[in-house]
């Protein structure tokens, strides 16, 4: 089998530890790469993430889940979004199990910042989608 | 001001995350990273000053 065989299939085939890095990566953010020991990688990608979550619900952010009380097919609008803050993984499953951050008193709607909040909210769990991949395609052997 | 930091926020955390799982070698992740942030910044003003002058 020539080098380049080889490395194809190594990168076709993803071995049970590049899902189980995948899945810890994306259920807290950095400690997949942590666990591979990509510090750095770790520090850079999950403070980016947890920066972005906590700076998130300091602007007054709230999450998106489906409620399926919106009148019509009005509530399919509420499943991207829910998709987005998904990606932060466990803390999104915390604070659904806890019902916290999803719903918002009219003051905190009031806040300049309420509009960021939100969006980096879900900026947090997209880029968190970004991280995961990273960490499964270390672990798959496809990135160095 | 308190706008432009939070769009200055999201460029830096945006770029470290692009500029990170992004190309192959330490250097040309950093100029990844500084020309992502340059983008989101430069776009982010021009869209800002277009919306300005928009009647609604």
């Amino acid at each position: 089998m020539s080098k380049a065989d080889s490395e194809r299939t190594t990168s076709d085939t993803a071995p049970a530890r590049a899902w189980l890095m995948g899945i810890v990566a994306w259920l807290i953010p950095g400690l997949g790469h942590l666990l591979q020991g990509r510090w750095v990688r770790a520090i850079l990608l999950g403070g980016a993430v947890w920066i972005c979550f906590i700076s998130g619900f300091l602007m007054g952010g709230h999450l998106f889940k489906y409620s399926g009380s919106e009148p019509g097919s009005s509530s399919l609008l509420q499943i991207p979004p829910m998709v987005g803050d998904l990606g932060i993984g466990l803390p999104y499953i915390v604070c659904w199990l806890r019902d916290f951050g999803f719903s918002y008193p009219t003051e905190q709607a009031a806040l300049p910042t309420f509009e960021y909040g939100w969006t980096f909210l879900l900026i947090a769990g997209l880029l968190n989608y970004l991280a995961m991949l990273d960490a499964f395609d270390i672990a798959a052997g496809r990135k160095s | 001001m308190r706008h432009f930091l939070v769009m200055t926020t999201f460029a830096a955390l945006a770029a470290v995350v692009f500029g990170t799982v992004a190309k192959d070698s330490n250097r040309e992740r950093v100029v990844y990273g500084l020309k992502v942030f340059a983008e989101f910044m430069v776009i982010g003003l021009v869209l800002a000053w277009i919306l300005y002058f928009l009647p609604f």
